[in-house]
């Protein structure tokens, strides 16, 4: 399992960023999220694989400084 | 150092006005030429149509200046104002000031959004806005005792140049027993010595039993401030609570304050972390998106990045409450202490460092090749205490490193010193030499617009490349955000009244990660929105990062997420709570736009606010090199084919180059007319006759601005 903004998700082996956010609604201004506290961007949603028992929080849309 | 000497002459006693609803309906005037202190009221009219804050600010510098007043002039004035709703205790974000004067670096309108106590203590002590003109013959301290409800000027000797110790001696002296009571406004010996000083604001940190300070950094107020021989600005002022600003619905005050400031307290650890890395966070963010400025503003990325962000800083900072106001849960104004300088007056010495911001790691950090945390935390004290803003310094080193790079300048006119990227103990020495106004400093000092006249002139530098690489517009350097694949914020620049910052429209993701705006009308749309909505927190007496930087969990699910509404509600009923004006969202914009606009005529009464002055630079627009075409080379020829839909197969990159150039700046013409005409403005950019009547700005005197423009 995995936790998803405070929500339990069943894991899949590997399993991405991106695949994860197909799986979810009004996700479109996603940009970035942390993954077991680390930022991850949007370029690297793809390449980013997600471990088991992972804590993931999709920051809100990014508004600059 | 000898013994402080601050001799008084000038002293008034005034009855403190009784603060209704937000507003003491008093300004203060203190000139410099005769030492007059004069308490004027401030008429109902004026009041409705100019809200507060930045509108304040505005109408009063219009009456002080005139069309031929330049920055150094006596009449120039600094205006500060909190606004209606500034010092509220608690409320996140609820104690900002805003300070405008006519910029060095302009010559137009400048306004500069500042945390620190200041703003609610002048408010408190019975006025609304106050006005500096005219110039000391010697240094001065001007003194609002709110608590003695006195008024005094001193003529000031022996006190330490810097803004660091300056600001430290100011509070002891003038409330030593409760140096909580004091917030002091204090430039430096930079702010002498170049275009871009900056003001510090301070408070005492009462857990860490120091002062700390914010800066009013953009468009060289601290220039100003220290041209008229001002040493500080002291406001006093005892305890402070929501009833403070006797709001018309005590009730309603204390309900939004805790709803908004719960869900910060709830959410930002869940979200940008900003009670614990500030917005150091960006770094990263900006830098995986393409948009960290590297080199000039060349790049937009850089691998060595990773040692300048959040994981870094975080680690750096000191714990403990880092709000720049009282009781913000936002709290992100954190710092460093027991820093060592390694160069200059203070090397060795123990320091507690103000920061550093994501504007300042970006800007004095990657954008000059400087890789290293501790490099940027000795800029970032170094331009504080000698009152220089961050941006403009990193910005203007960026392009003087570029220069270096390409040959237009040379060692000879460096005084010696090697200004390729990288070079961080020159930059350094570049900023003691702007704090002594000596050597090649002096000249880095008066900004970019400057620099690429004596470059060319005087070092015979290729004006049509620096043009190109000079990123400033509106004589203001950039704030840090790479805009080449986002035309909305190039607009977002381009467009703003005072230069390119980023306070009125930051739309670069939704521009260009969710491409949420693809046509003009809503680029322009946005261009339109943003910017009014952002004006409204100038107005008020407010910091924006509480509207979208920590958002509900439920606003993605919203019909318009960027707008954060549950948030322009929860501000709507702050206002009304405060004020007694029953307000709405689209209230809101109203009062913005008819301030807004009347900036715009301000900047057109002072001979610019037109067309030719929204332009940019094209390294904010596309690529001015082959290097970094080719360093971006499968983005920029899938656009050229697929977008424009160019056959590029016999194309070298200098073609490229100059095709892709021609269609980008067809592009930016273009916005410029769709948000001209979403504004109300004229194809040059000038608000019509109708736009200003339907906002109630149509005064005699900006309809003559109108008229002299050919606007009737």
């Amino acid at each position: 399992m995995i936790e998803v903004d405070g929500k339990q998700v069943p894991w899949s082996e590997n399993w991405t960023m991106a695949s994860l956010l197909e799986t979810l609604d009004n996700v479109e201004f996603c940009a970035v999220a942390r993954l077991n506290g680390r930022l991850v961007s949007s370029p690297k949603f793809a390449e980013t694989i997600i471990p088991d028992n992972s804590k993931i929080q999709l920051l809100p849309l990014v508004a600059g400084g | 150092m000898s013994q402080i000497n601050l001799k008084e002459i000038k002293a008034i006693s005034y009855k403190k006005a009784t603060i209704k609803k937000g507003y003491t309906d008093q300004s203060l005037r203190v000139n410099l030429d005769a030492n007059n202190i004069i308490i004027n009221p401030i008429e109902e009219k004026i009041k409705n149509k100019f809200i507060g804050g930045k509108g304040y600010d505005l109408w009063l510098m219009w009456n002080a200046v005139k069309a031929s007043t330049k920055w150094n002039d006596p009449e120039n004035a600094i205006c500060i104002s909190s606004g209606p709703l500034g010092g509220t205790p608690g409320y996140p974000g609820g104690g900002k000031s805003i300070v405008t004067a006519i910029s060095p670096l302009t010559g137009a309108p400048i306004d500069s959004n500042v945390g620190g106590y200041f703003g609610p203590y002048k408010k408190f002590s019975g006025f609304d806005v106050i006005q500096v003109d005219g110039k000391a013959k010697e240094d001065t301290v001007i003194f609002i005792d709110g608590i003695e409800s006195k008024i005094k000027i001193f003529e000031a000797k022996n006190l330490p140049s810097d803004s660091y110790e300056l600001s430290d001696t100011l509070t002891r002296y003038f409330d030593e027993d409760k140096p909580v009571n004091v917030s002091v406004v204090t430039a430096g010996p930079g702010a002498e010595h170049t275009f871009f000083g900056c003001l510090n604001f301070s408070w005492w940190d009462a857990g860490r039993k120091r002062v700390r300070y914010k800066q009013a950094g953009r468009g060289g107020i601290g220039t100003v401030f220290a041209d008229k021989k001002i040493k500080a600005i002291v406001a006093r002022y005892g305890a402070i609570s929501m009833k403070s600003n006797n709001p018309a619905d005590f009730d309603g005050l204390k309900l939004v304050t805790k709803t908004h400031a719960k869900e910060i307290n709830e959410l930002d650890p869940k979200q940008n972390r900003m009670s614990l890395v500030g917005t150091t966070h960006l770094v990263p963010i900006m830098n995986d998106h393409d948009c960290l400025p590297v080199h000039n503003f060349k790049f937009g990325s850089h691998p060595e990045s990773r040692v300048i962000g959040e994981e870094v800083y975080e680690h750096i900072f000191d714990k403990g409450f880092d709000g720049c106001w009282k009781g913000c849960t936002v709290a992100c104004s954190h710092g460093v202490k027991d820093f060592s300088p390694f160069t200059g007056p203070y090397r060795g010495k123990k320091v507690f460092v103000d920061g550093p911001e994501y504007e300042t790691v970006a800007g004095c950090g990657s954008n000059l090749g400087i890789f290293d945390a501790q490099t940027i935390l000795e800029i970032n004290f170094y331009c504080d205490a000698y009152g220089l803003d961050t941006i403009s310094v990193g910005t203007s080193l960026g392009f003087v490193m570029e220069c270096f790079e390409n040959h237009l300048i040379t060692t000879d006119h460096t005084d010696g010193m090697d200004l390729s990227f990288g070079s961080r103990f020159n930059a350094l020495e570049i900023i003691h030499q702007m704090a002594r106004g000596e050597g090649f400093g002096a000249i880095v000092g008066k900004g970019i617009r400057q620099m690429k006249q004596i470059f060319a002139k005087d070092f015979g530098a290729d004006m049509a490349f620096m043009q190109d690489i000079g990123m400033e517009s509106k004589g203001l350097e950039f704030s840090e955000y790479i805009t080449k694949e986002s035309l909305a914020q190039q607009g977002g620049y381009g467009l703003a009244l005072k230069g390119p910052q980023h306070d009125e429209a930051w739309l670069i993701f939704l521009d260009m990660v969710h491409n949420f705006m693809p046509t003009f009308e809503d680029k322009a749309e946005a261009l339109h929105w943003f910017p009014m909505f952002r004006t409204w927190f100038g107005l008020c007496g407010l910091c924006k990062l509480p509207w979208n930087d920590i958002v509900p969990e439920d606003n993605k699910n919203t019909p318009e997420p960027a707008k954060v509404m549950k948030h322009i509600g929860w501000y709507a009923d702050f206002f009304s709570a405060v004020t007694g004006r029953k307000t709405g969202p689209d209230d809101i914009i109203t009062m913005s736009e008819a301030v807004y606009n009347f900036q715009r005529i301000f900047n057109l009464k002072m001979g610019f606010g037109t067309r030719e002055h929204d332009t940019v630079p094209y390294r904010a627009v596309g690529p001015v090199t082959v290097e970094e075409y080719e360093s971006r080379q499968k983005r920029y020829d899938e656009q050229l084919k697929e977008k424009y839909g160019l056959d590029i197969s016999t194309m070298t990159s200098k073609d490229k180059v100059a095709a892709l150039r021609q269609k980008r700046e067809e592009q930016y013409e273009l916005l410029k007319d769709a948000v001209y005409e979403r504004r109300g403005w004229n194809k040059n950019g000038i608000p019509t006759i109708a736009t200003v009547k339907r906002l109630g700005i149509d005064f005699p005197e900006v309809m003559e601005v109108l008229k002299k423009n050919g606007i009737e």
